[in-house]
């Protein structure tokens, strides 16, 4: 085939999966949750934390045949960087876009494997739980761009499509009107400043050299290099037709032609094809390896030997207790004067001592945690504004439940279909019905009837395990009591419990909660 | 020309549906609804207003008369939800209406959030005051408002607010609500009507009356302690239109049967003021196979200007309220009733089968009165209804897969709920406390019906 139709072709495909995968991201009606969750679920990462063997299979495949195609086409991280690049080339001056940008530069052997090993200790750490999976996921290249589009391109995306929607429904046309989720409904000041600052130095990798940060930093990189360095397919010098003008390795972004040489470091082509192109003597060209070709540079596969200083996660090292005043105000219907208006409500918050809840699919808080490199794409995809990422240091960026302006719907289970790294395994929304993730409790002092005598039973009339009931307290009140045996922790309760809401009572948060269970079980 | 109506109907409904959405985005939309399109004025050129007389006082008032519940507020016309009322479209429309014939203005204390009195009292200020008749209320509701002394303080205030020294119509305030017992509590065992009869021997107030909504016992006791001697009422004020207007007078149930209460007042020579014309505006906009029906006898004829004429008919009825919103409202209702043009019996039998189908809808006889707000968990109960209600109307409240609009009606019920109404403020939030019940002229079973329509929106929004 054709250079330049390989090429063109590299370049639509990666375009496209970028877009789909973006797609994925921000839209919030389910729809790319259906058909896209496999483009996340083919990123290296989250199939080898999902043991997915096929896919580990594929993957190695393709390295093995095509060279380190993935991280041109497949990984969306590679493909924002070639866009840099791009981007860079276009407002260079002529004649650097003439002369080229790059030159060859030797592997930097101790850093790439530095990196490597860091990932690699980091993440078994992650895998024995004494740190949050997520540390390692600040490596990740998927997990990077997950990020970045979490929290900077669907705020964006979610705020225009707002804007269409009040535009349309003004017209009485209800295309989208009130599907969209608040613009930052899941925005975090730290997750969005570590997608901030890895985007910073990704970008200012780019532009300084090309594709240094996969060549050097991502481990996917250097993973897949391991391999790429015996595809079948690789770029390949006729030393016959070459004139030595050494263009081709000042162009090649990954900085691996030595042209002196003729030698092309193999681990580190990420098969862009440009070097092809830009051969005035057609001396280069993507074909079958030959016995002739010379030696690809050696590379001993050396291990890791830096010690990786491992943090220690103080699990609790940011609760503070902070005393409760319940209030004596008693909720009584205000004294109604006039007529009209409504009457103030309040964001209501979370019991801060609340044990965490993660959604059904995580089999447990460990298996959760171990597995999750915080990508951001099941906060993106919840319909039901429950998941957030987390603040807590041993849970850093991971999603947790929060039941305060949503409540997780027995009837939906689109973050176990999307998750990519099996940290939520799919579960199916019958299965789900019945699948103990954590347990109401519920806090008399605040709870309108318990303390106050109200009639309320807000809790009672939306569970849908029929879990809750009211029998009569020690001070004469009906107070809520939960069947823990059969409570599935879906947060009903706690989003509409009024206390934490209504403007007129002194409690900020619901008097019923739901404490998130360590392992999941099936009711 | 089969194009041309096509037109003129869609952009009719296309602005139905926009009215619908601002009215649920504050104080509601009410009446005549259907004057979108900007008609000349001569509609209401062809004769002059109706005039009915007053026998107590001689009082020559206009059929059509200005209720001030439901004035527009500043985030209507804004978008925001802002509620304060915006006195630069009031003066407007209180200009253009007396200079148009009408000369009742019908205000309380409680009305817009207490609002109400102030600003009528600032855009009627700007003419002659023998122009105009005022009518107010004694809105004690609030218990804090028993005491005799408290009932005197909203009194005066109510003079003050309205900057005059004497009110035309004086009413005790939807008696009816609470039975007898709260009737004695607001009004006898506290002095408060022996307060206000004097203040009528001395001429500040020049008709007592009273409004009824609820219990029947309560309506039936006044007339009768007037026929004992008692007692008089220069006036009273009824819900009447043709949805609650029965066949006979003896129908049960009494309490909201208008044929029977305005019998009751006929007999005795009461003059009737009416209210709830258009049930809150529900009549304004009917279900798309009965609008076609009114339409086919009168195109031209606004789908409100019907309820009006029904209203209006009676020849006992003092004045007809309407709560006009927007000047649209206004000049609808001036067309209808300049001059009126009584229905034929023909009509009346034709409007009693429109009832009959109408009350099939199973619609929440809500009128947005908003006497239930602010419910103090911050629901909002006539914004639920009223999109309840419209879903209805549009055929938007789809049953099951089966149906073949199924997806449609969901989106458009489920999403223009989620518009209308923020989650926060949906039905779910109803903790069932009921302090609304008892506020409802409607006798609304206002819990209850918060949590079927919970349950429909969650059942809804589970099935995709």
């Amino acid at each position: 085939m054709k250079s330049h139709s390989l090429k063109f072709l590299r370049i639509v495909v990666a375009v496209v999966a970028l877009l789909a995968l973006t797609w994925l991201f921000v839209d919030f009606t389910g729809a790319a949750a259906v058909r896209l969750a496999w483009l996340a679920k083919i990123q290296l990462v989250p199939v080898l934390l999902a043991v997915n063997v096929v896919a580990i299979l594929i993957l190695a495949l393709l390295t093995l045949v095509f060279g380190r195609l993935y991280c041109s086409v497949i990984c969306p991280l590679g493909i924002t960087q070639d866009i840099v690049i791009w981007l860079r080339r276009v407002f260079s001056s002529k004649k650097n876009r003439r002369l080229g940008l790059y030159r060859f530069t030797p592997e930097h052997k101790a850093w790439r494997y530095g990196f490597l090993g860091l990932f690699i200790v980091v993440a078994v750490l992650g895998l024995i739980s004494l740190v949050p999976m997520s540390f390692a996921g600040i490596l990740d290249p998927y997990s990077i761009y997950g990020r970045i589009a979490g929290q900077g391109i669907v705020p964006l995306w979610r705020a225009g499509a707002s804007a269409v929607a009040e535009a349309q429904a003004a017209n009485g046309n209800y295309l989208f009107a009130g599907e969209v989720p608040a613009a930052l409904a899941n925005f975090n000041i730290a997750v969005s400043v570590v997608a901030a600052v890895t985007f910073i130095i990704v970008a200012v990798f780019a532009i300084r050299t090309g594709r240094g940060y996969c060549n050097t930093v991502c481990p996917v990189g250097t993973i897949l290099g391991f391999l790429s360095r015996f595809s079948l397919l690789r770029p390949l010098i006729d030393e016959s037709k070459c004139n030595r003008c050494g263009s081709c390795g000042r162009k090649c972004k990954a900085k691996c032609i030595d042209t002196k040489n003729h030698v092309i470091d193999l681990s580190r082509c990420v098969v862009c094809l440009d070097c092809i192109n830009n051969c005035t003597q057609g001396a280069i060209s993507y074909g079958f390896r030959r016995k002739t070709v010379k030696k690809a540079v050696a590379a001993e596969s050396t291990t890791s030997a830096d010690k990786t200083e491992k943090t220690d996660s103080s699990r609790r090292a940011f609760l503070v207790g902070t005393a409760i005043v319940a209030g004596a105000a008693a909720a009584s219907a205000a004294d109604k004067v006039t007529d009209g208006g409504l009457a103030p409500i309040k964001a209501k918050k979370r019991h801060k001592d609340a044990a965490p809840a993660v959604p059904a699919g995580a089999i447990s808080l460990r298996h959760f945690r171990s597995h999750c490199t915080a990508c951001q794409l099941c906060i993106s995809e919840c319909p039901n504004n429950v998941l957030r990422p987390g603040t807590s240091l041993d849970g850093f960026m991971q999603p947790v439940m929060v039941f305060t302006d949503g409540f997780c719907r027995t009837d939906c289970n689109r973050c176990s279909q999307v998750c990519p790294t099996g940290a939520l395994r799919p579960i199916s929304v019958e299965e789900k019905t019945a699948w103990k993730i954590g347990t109401a409790v519920v806090d008399p002092e605040i709870c309108i009837s318990a303390a106050y005598g109200q009639a309320c039973g807000n809790c009672v009339r939306h569970c849908p395990a029929e879990a809750i009931s009211m029998v009569k307290g020690e001070n004469g009140h009906m107070r809520p009591v939960v069947n823990e045996s059969i409570c599935i922790g879906c947060g009903n309760c706690e989003y509409h419990c009024p206390a934490g809401r209504a403007g007129q009572l002194s409690s900020n948060k619901a008097a019923i909660y739901v404490n998130g269970i360590e392992v999941h079980q099936k009711i | 020309m089969a194009d041309n109506n096509n037109n003129t109907n869609q952009s009719r409904r296309r602005f139905l549906r926009n009215l619908g959405i601002f009215s649920a985005a504050g104080a509601l939309a009410s009446c005549g609804a259907s004057t979108g399109e900007k008609k000349a004025p001569a509609k209401h050129t062809d004769g002059p207003m109706t005039m009915r007389t007053n026998h107590n006082t001689g009082d020559t008032v206009s059929l059509l008369g200005y209720g001030c519940m439901r004035f527009p507020t500043i985030g209507m016309r804004d978008g925001t939800d802002d509620d304060k009322l915006d006195q630069e479209a009031i003066n407007k429309s209180v200009d253009y209406a007396l200079e148009h014939g009408v000369n009742y203005f019908d205000t309380s204390p409680a009305y817009c959030k207490g609002q109400s009195e102030a600003a009528i009292g600032e855009a009627l200020s700007r003419h002659p005051r023998d122009k105009y008749f005022i009518a107010t209320k004694l809105s004690n509701f609030s218990p804090s408002t028993w005491p005799y002394e408290e009932s005197v303080k909203m009194f005066e205030n109510s003079l003050k607010y309205l900057r005059t020294d004497y009110v035309d119509y004086l009413l005790l305030h939807a008696v009816g609500g609470g039975g007898l017992d709260n009737l004695h509590a607001r009004y006898l065992d506290n002095g408060v009507l022996k307060y206000l009869q004097d203040q009528k021997e001395k001429g500040v107030i020049r008709n007592l009356g009273f409004s009824y909504h609820g219990d029947i016992e309560v309506f039936d006791y006044l007339l009768k302690q007037m026929d004992e001697g008692n007692m008089h009422w220069d006036f009273v004020q009824i819900q009447l239109n043709y949805v609650d207007w029965k066949a006979t007078p003896d129908e049960e149930p009494h309490s909201t049967n208008a044929n029977y209460l305005y019998h009751e007042l006929e007999k005795r020579n009461i003059p009737v003021v009416i209210m709830e014309p258009l049930l809150g505006g529900r009549l304004a906009s009917l279900p798309d196979p009965i609008t076609r029906q009114l339409k086919e006898r009168r195109p031209d004829d606004s789908v409100a200007s019907w309820a009006f004429r029904f209203a209006g008919s009676e020849p006992g009825i003092l004045t007809v309220l309407s709560g006009m919103t927007y000047m649209d409202h206004l000049i609808d209702n001036l067309g209808t009733y300049s001059s009126l043009e009584p229905l034929t019996d023909e009509e009346k039998t034709f409007l009693h089968r429109i009832a009959v189908e109408y009350q099939e809808n199973k619609v929440v006889p809500c009128t947005a009165c908003n006497y239930c707000m602010p419910c103090p968990y911050g629901v909002d109960i006539p914004g639920t209804f009223t999109h309840y209600n419209k879903c209805i109307n549009e055929n938007n409240l789809p049953r099951d897969y089966s149906d073949p609009r199924y997806a449609e009606a969901r989106k458009a019920y489920l999403y223009g709920y989620d518009r209308s109404v923020p989650r926060l403020r949906q039905a779910g939030m109803c903790v069932a406390c009921g302090s609304c019940v008892s506020h409802c002229p409607q006798s609304i079973n206002i819990p209850v019906e918060l949590h079927k329509i919970d349950k429909y929106t969650e059942d809804l929004r589970g099935k995709a």
